[in-house]
């Protein structure tokens, strides 16, 4: 399964690419939101985790701009931001689901799964 | 009878005690009369110096000028129309307020005026200070409104920033107890379960902050639904009683009457119960009794929590429900691991829910928190 992450804190990218490689997955990075775009086009991958908060181009604007280049784009929003009302406005921005960090491996993985097999 | 009926005959008395200045003049503005305060006031001491003299000699130049006086008298006379007062600064910062009456002897002619004035200075002075001290009230109060907002803005984005920290830690975690990193000695599994626990512990510690923040820009979300208070709090219970286990303290829960028309957030109500619970488990000792009653009121579902710990002083009491209040003792002494926090959200969470939460407890008797949940009428 092709993963692409778009996460602008390093550390962040290095734990998911450990840990989802060792769930057997191919996992590619972006740090932006404009990187991730070129990513995206050039990867097609089969989930992508979004951030929120990042430099350049946000999360919200970069889950809009991957849907209008791929309407069937499954992306999941997992964000550090528990502003109330933000889950719906990624929702309606598209994204399939929406995760708050701190957030167990186990549920993340059921949710990238669950997406997968729809 | 009137009650005025009971003092004719004491009109003098009364007016000589008044402790304003009294004068009557006629026509020609000639003194007729002035009590006893004018005397007490003035230089001229006699009756004698003052009645029948223009009253432009029996008061000082300086009120005559600053007053316009004898202009507003005349007027009087003219129109018929007391003049309502006015109050006049006078040099060295002495205030004073005067009127003008009509004494009238029928509907057509006026043949006197009677002037009271008074002096006001003291109660000038005590309102421009009372001003002064409300323009610096105000002041302070917008002052510490900027700060509390300045802190309640540091607490959300250091709760935010420490999200990301956690996560990555917490995964690191789950692979090592997984054994996605190898096979862990029996003491390297101890080791990486209190890093686990205490992970799980900074994690309610920033939801708790995140929590506070959210209570004061009123963004906490409450999401009503119907919900079963019985079950939240069975379910709340089990959760805690390994905890209560660890102390072997006894909970039990009681309920009186069906409590199924509350409409609430599920969630929250949970977390007002687990914060409610884990300080009662905290502040009892070993082998302590905790009890949940829920009983059905006429209008709300009430929640006792009640156990036979240490109590709250009376003094605390009311300070308990403030953010980071951790009791009266020094900064030094309170427990670790706790920031003050949990019954000032249960509050937040109550309130948002438009029920009340509150506490009885003496100081080694024990503590009861009660909460109340309006129900759906």
């Amino acid at each position: 399964m092709k993963l692409l992450i778009i996460d602008d804190a390093p550390e962040m990218l290095r734990a998911f690419r450990d840990i989802l490689e060792a769930y057997g997955c191919e996992v590619y990075v972006a740090e932006n939101g404009e990187e991730g775009l070129a990513r995206y086009t050039e990867v097609m991958p089969d989930v992508v985790l979004m951030d929120i908060l990042m430099p350049k181009l946000d999360g919200i604007s970069a889950t809009k701009k991957i849907l209008e280049m791929d309407p069937s784009a499954k992306i999941i929003v997992i964000s550090a931001v528990g502003k109330s009302g933000l889950d719906n406005e990624c929702l309606l921005a598209g994204a399939k689901k929406f995760i708050i960090k701190p957030f167990k491996i186990k549920e993340l993985l059921s949710s990238i799964n669950s997406l997968v097999a729809e | 009878m009137k009650g005025i009926e009971s003092v004719r005959g004491y009109q003098e008395e009364i007016i000589e005690a008044i402790p304003s200045t009294i004068i009557v003049v006629n026509r020609s503005l000639e003194v007729l009369y002035a009590n006893r305060n004018y005397y007490a006031k003035s230089v001229a001491k006699r009756e004698r110096d003052v009645l029948g003299e223009r009253l432009s000699r029996v008061i000082p130049p300086m009120l005559i000028e600053k007053t316009g006086i004898i202009d507003k008298i005349r007027e009087v006379f003219l129109t018929g129309v007391p003049f309502d007062g006015d109050q006049i600064r006078y040099p060295g910062g002495m205030f004073y307020f005067y009127k003008i009456y009509p004494l009238k002897e029928d509907e057509e002619s006026i043949s006197k005026v009677v002037i009271f004035m008074e002096n006001i200075t003291e109660l000038t002075r005590l309102e421009e200070e009372l001003r002064e001290s409300y323009v610096k009230l105000e002041n302070a109060f917008a002052e510490l409104k900027e700060n509390d907002a300045i802190k309640s803005e540091f607490i959300s984005t250091a709760s935010h920033e420490l999200r990301t920290p956690i996560t990555v830690i917490n995964s690191y975690i789950e692979m090592f107890e997984g054994g996605m990193l190898g096979e862990l000695s029996s003491v390297q599994r101890e080791k990486i379960e209190i890093i686990s626990s205490q992970i799980e512990h900074m994690i309610r510690l920033v939801e708790d902050m995140l929590d506070v923040s959210r209570l004061e820009s009123k963004a906490l979300k409450i999401n009503k639904y119907p919900i079963w208070v019985d079950d939240i709090a069975r379910k709340a219970i089990d959760d805690l009683s390994r905890l209560a286990g660890l102390k072997e303290q006894s909970m039990s829960l009681t309920i009186e009457g069906s409590h199924s028309d509350v409409e609430g957030d599920g969630r929250r109500i949970k977390q007002v119960f687990n914060n409610l619970l884990t300080n009662a488990i905290k502040y009892t000792p070993e082998k302590g009794k905790i009890e949940v009653i829920i009983t059905d009121e006429p209008e709300d579902v009430c929640v006792s929590i009640i156990d036979n710990g240490i109590g709250v002083a009376k003094k605390d009491q009311h300070r308990i429900f403030e953010k980071f209040y951790t009791g009266s003792g020094s900064s030094l002494t309170r427990e670790s691991g706790r920031m003050g926090l949990g019954l000032a959200i249960a509050k937040g969470i109550i309130e948002a829910h438009e029920g009340r939460i509150w506490v009885a407890s003496e100081i080694g008797m024990g503590s009861t928190f009660i909460f109340t949940l309006p129900k759906k009428l």
